[in-house]
């Protein structure tokens, strides 16, 4: 590798947390934790105090390898990667476990690596790398299910990162070796296109490639779910905003992605696969808004993404800290706990708030970029879809979640307040949420941090009057609906039997069905098509290879040594037999002369 | 003062190996052993560092005249060029590791193992180093003898079945070889089958077709390609640990070698004619390789399997006759003796302990052998790929040779690499992580200092070549630019 062009004055935040990450298992006690928080702290204050540019560019196989590419959006990506390392190191530092804190931090070094990649080549060592520290996080939880679920994570992303070798390879060979990652467009519609969009649609959880995230989130612990919520679907869009801006595919799809998450959201009994669910449905914001492609969306984009890291983490805080301190995860088990949990049920509404883009909010100014983005192009079916799927995020997250889990019956669990170190931690996202929100106000302090110019005014009379008379509709039928989302229904019959059945039928419609599949198709299905297909077709390989191949072979030396035991009844050891062989022998020889002559 | 180095580094070993049967009772055999092996590796040093990578042909050439009768001059001539001198290197390499790695393994006869053992030592870097076909073919020939002896009398249960069907695969494909040799001399009784003076000369096409199909026999039995690659699986699992490191690290890289010395250079028209059988032979090993090592049920058969599947690689990449292909080729054959020689070494070190080699009968290893399961870790991922270690960067190169010749090819390549990470990784799940096998309670299983002295210079290697390939792959730049019809990259 050729280093000379490396400039020493800048220092790859990503590699600190990589590195830093080894030295943990060294140390003990408090120094351990003191380091724990340093290290992504270190990270958070080199990327405030970077300047753009382009730096870190390698010489590699005669290729030009970039790793360092310091512009307006990858760095409000690194602010919010750091930010979001720091804030899951607090969470966890309870943790004994150094394994966990080790992966972790890699996992958030490689998605920093990912957003100050500036070619192919440094892309996929730290998309690799992300696949893979993430699938060892999944695994180092005691849960049960989480030694398959990891599995079949694992699989996918190898499938995915292997799909992106084979589009950057293609794309390599189109642009004549240049490895350089930007817009796409003059690409379009060609293999490479195709095949590095569809990388980038796996690790965004795009249905139906999407299955992994609500497969494998709520397997894992506690406080790594909380960071794996963050860098790779968040990543992902990073690159689809890079290099896909305007893919008008991409409008469609993550409307669709926006309803689909709150759909099978519906269905969730286990607490962090509903907010799983969310987070695709958030995520097909982005994929809509990047799809949209003007400067407003694209900010729009940027912006949900900053902020969604924040209050998800905070929602799955939050969550995380009641199955700690109860032991429970399914809703239908849990309730009355806002009695001996109120701080926990504070800051989780403040995150649900955020989510339900409330004004004052992270989620407000944020995600009516996007939906107003939307307006402005005139795509009103989007823009339908895309409010409609916020109400149901406000149904499920800021109202059914809570009240379930906090609020509802009395579930009997004596719950306490987390560890000081979860509070802070939920705490300062919380902070976070709010301060976004509030800045929101002041719109040219934001304007400075997007990364394309565009001028939006959040705090419109129209936008808030219009969100919060959404909300408000979307909690009077939730409390109309009340019993109908209830986890375990209780039928009673009374008057309200009429409209109760119409409701019930209309639900039952959709949720039979789609239950049966969604579980058949997680797990049986990706079960069956994963590894017992490709398992039996092993083994029918297997039994070929031993069967004909070998045996083929064998059965040549088998037939030889047949027939030297046949051959060996000539050799009797009776001097009269060998007499007689050569007389018979030359008499045929002498016949042949003959003949021949 | 000028010695002839490549002889003094070929025969050292043997030396050793005679050395060793004069000794008494005893083990000193191993320490012979080792003090050879270290000798031989010290005497690369002024052959790496003398070596000019800027000029062509052959350098540190030993030539001594030898059969001369009538019009035939056959000398014995040693020499490097790019291509030979990282094998040379790794051969020197892998013995030694080998020594380490049978320290405590072998008790039996251990005279006669590590004998046989410096006597497969000299066979290895005399192919390497010879520069006519006539030292090659007895080099070649030469090299069954040991390991023959090393899997049927130190190997596992069904041995003599593994021991003699690798002999006769291999000798099968000799007796062609040899055949070839003749036809080849007696066409070109000026070059004294010389791989320079063989290259200049041009062959009727019919003639270098019967020899491609000839020289195809031998080295397609040793690469080992489909389909007659079934010997490979009950060499490997039936050796011993330093049979099968030998084997998987070096055995089957001398046949993707003729490739590279004989067919390539001395037969291009016939190379041109088989060049599709060829490359799609390639990626059905690839593939059928991957599937099959995914339902086997033996640790040490898997990793066996896997060879198939990574040689199915090295072969494509040679095939495509792109220059950048052919050089990942060569880089990956080196990355592969690496790490499988590494897999067959951890898998050794655990049987030691286990008596088993049953990956239902293991589980959980992660709680008690934390090395242990950090180095398996970094060469499952090495070999299955992973960008930053070794074989990402063979492998990259292949492919990207591969999608040049034929989208198809690529494609079949990197579904490869995914059947090649799924079955590592698997095998990585089942073995160490998880619940402890009850099993394998109260097992020491943790690597002694002598096993991960062994492994370090294999890990080292992985990173050090996948974060700096140059340092091989600035070697093969002149010699494979030389190779008829190679695609030169722009």
């Amino acid at each position: 590798m050729n280093l000379d062009a490396l400039n020493i004055s800048w220092l790859h935040p990503g590699l600190v947390l990589i590195l830093g990450a080894w030295i943990l298992p060294l140390l003990r006690g408090w120094a351990r934790r003191a380091l724990m928080v340093a290290i992504p702290a270190v990270a958070v204050v080199i990327c405030l105090g970077m300047t753009k540019g382009t730096y870190g560019e390698v010489s590699f196989l005669g290729l030009e390898v970039v790793f360092g590419r310091v512009d307006q959006l990858s760095l409000i990506f690194s602010y919010v990667f750091s930010i979001m390392a720091l804030l899951g190191m607090i969470y966890a530092l309870h943790v004994e476990h150094n394994s966990q804190h080790v992966t972790a931090l890699i996992y958030a070094g490689g998605a920093l690596g990912v957003t100050f990649s500036g070619d192919f080549i440094s892309l996929y060592v730290f998309w690799e790398l992300m696949a893979i520290s993430s699938a060892l996080l999944v695994w180092q939880s005691r849960e049960p299910g989480a030694g398959r679920a990891g599995f079949r994570y694992l699989l996918v992303h190898i499938v995915g990162g292997l799909i992106l070798l084979a589009g950057i390879v293609l794309y390599g060979s189109e642009n004549n070796n240049s490895f350089a990652f930007g817009n796409m467009a003059a690409l379009e519609h060609t293999a490479a296109w195709w095949l590095i969009l569809l990388a980038f649609l796996i690790n965004a959880a795009v249905p139906p490639l999407g299955a992994w995230l609500p497969d494998a989130y709520p397997e894992a612990s506690v406080t790594s779910a909380v960071f794996m919520t963050a860098f790779t679907t968040k990543s992902a869009v990073y690159v689809l905003i890079r290099g896909f801006p305007g893919t008008e595919l991409l409008v469609w799809l993550g409307a669709a992605m926006a309803v689909y998450g709150v759909v099978y959201a519906v269905l969730e009994n286990d607490a962090r696969r509903l907010l799983a669910y969310h987070i695709i449905s958030q995520v097909g914001y982005m994929v809509c808004a990047v799809g949209i492609g003007t400067a407003l969306a694209l900010n729009g984009a940027a912006a949900h993404a900053f902020a969604h890291i924040l209050y998800k983490a905070l929602l799955f805080m939050g969550a995380g800290a009641v199955i700690q301190m109860t032991g429970r995860r399914k809703l239908s088990e849990m309730g009355g706990l806002y009695k001996t949990m109120p701080i926990t049920l504070t800051l989780y509404m403040i995150g649900a708030f955020a989510i339900s883009a409330v004004p004052l909010f992270s989620g407000f100014v944020s995600k009516s970029m996007i939906v107003s983005a939307a307006g402005e192009q005139h795509l009103m079916w989007i823009f339908l879809t895309l409010t409609l799927a916020s109400a149901g995020t406000f149904l499920h997250t800021g109202l059914k979640l809570p009240y379930y889990m906090f609020f509802g019956k009395d579930s009997g669990l004596q719950g306490k307040e987390p560890p000081t170190n979860m509070l802070v931690a939920m705490g300062l996202a919380a902070a976070a949420c709010v301060v976004i929100g509030v800045v929101g106000l002041f719109p040219s302090l934001l304007y400075k941090e997007l990364p394309y110019a565009a001028d939006y005014v959040p705090y419109t009379l129209h936008h808030v009057t219009a969100t919060l008379g959404m909300l408000a509709f979307t909690a009077l039928g939730f409390f109309l609906l009340l019993k109908h989302l209830d986890p375990e229904p209780k039928i009673s019959l009374d008057t309200d039997w009429f409209y109760r059945r119409g409701s019930a039928v209309f639900v039952r419609s959709f949720q039979q069905p789609l239950a049966r599949f969604e579980s058949g198709y997680v797990g049986k299905i990706c079960d069956f098509v994963i590894l017992q297909f490709v398992l039996r077709v092993a083994g029918l390989l297997r039994n070929f290879d031993t069967r004909i191949v070998d045996f083929s072979v064998v059965g040549l030396g088998r037939l030889t040594q047949a027939l030297s035991q046949i051959l060996k009844t000539t050799v009797s050891g009776n001097v009269q037999h060998y007499a007689l062989m050569m007389v018979a022998g030359v008499l045929v020889l002498l016949a042949l002369a003959m003949i021949v002559r | 003062m000028t010695y002839p180095a490549l002889t003094v580094i070929t025969f050292l070993p043997l030396l050793g190996a005679a050395g060793i049967l004069l000794l008494g009772r005893g083990q000193r055999a191993r320490w012979v052993a080792l003090a050879t092996t270290l000798a031989t590796l010290a005497a690369m040093a002024p052959l790496c560092s003398g070596f000019d990578k800027t000029k062509s042909g052959l350098q540190f050439v030993d030539l001594v005249q030898w059969i001369s009768m009538g019009n035939v001059q056959i000398n014995y001539q040693l020499g490097v060029d790019g291509i030979s001198l990282p094998f040379i290197v790794l051969s020197g390499l892998l013995t030694l590791l080998c020594v380490g790695a049978s320290w405590t393994a072998i008790r039996t006869r251990d005279r006669e193992f590590y004998a046989a053992l410096l006597l497969a030592e000299t066979a290895m870097i005399g192919l390497f180093a010879a520069a006519n076909f006539f030292l090659f073919f007895i080099f070649w020939e030469l090299m069954v003898v040991p390991l023959f002896l090393l899997i049927g009398i130190w190997g596992g249960s069904n041995r003599v079945y593994a021991a003699l069907k690798f002999l006769l695969f291999t000798l099968a494909g000799s007796v062609l070889m040899l055949v070839g040799m003749i036809a080849l001399q007696v066409a070109t009784p000026e070059a004294g089958l010389n791989f320079k003076q063989l290259t200049g000369t041009t062959l009727d096409t019919t003639l270098q077709i019967w020899l491609f199909l000839a020289f195809l026999a031998a080295f397609a039995v040793k690469v080992p390609m489909f389909p007659v690659h079934t010997w490979l699986p009950d060499a490997h699992t039936e050796a011993p640990t330093a049979g099968s490191v030998i084997l998987a690290g070096i055995l089957l890289k001398m046949g993707a070698y003729g490739f590279l010395r004989v067919a390539l250079p001395v037969l291009p028209e016939a190379v041109q004619i088989f060049l599709m059988p060829m490359l799609i032979i390639s990626v059905v090993a690839i593939i059928y390789g991957a599937y099959v090592t995914l339902s086997q049920t033996d640790v040490k058969r898997l990793i066996a399997y896997s060879s198939v599947s990574h040689m199915g690689f090295v072969t494509l990449g040679i095939f495509t006759l792109d220059q950048r292909a052919v050089e990942g080729a060569i880089l990956q054959m080196i990355n592969h003796g690496i790490i499988s020689a590494a897999l067959f070494l951890c898998v050794g070190m655990i049987y030691e302990r286990t008596h088993t080699r049953e990956i239902k009968d293991y589980g959980g290893v992660a709680k008690t052998a934390p090395i242990y399961a950090t180095l398996l870790a970094l060469f499952c991922l090495a070999a299955a790929g992973f960008p930053g270690l070794n074989s990402f960067v063979g492998e990259f190169l292949i492919i990207g040779g591969a999608f040049k010749t034929n989208p198809w090819l690529g494609a079949m390549a990197i579904w490869g690499v995914v059947l090649g990470t799924t079955y590592l990784l698997w095998l990585y799940y089942r073995m160490v992580i998880g619940e402890m096998n009850p099993g394998l309670q109260g097992l020491k299983i943790e690597l002694t200092a002598r096993e991960t002295l062994t492994l370090a210079p294999l890990a080292f290697l992985a990173l050090y070549l996948g974060l700096h390939p140059e340092c091989v792959l600035s070697y093969l730049h002149i010699p494979v630019s030389e190779l008829p019809n190679i695609i030169a990259t722009p």
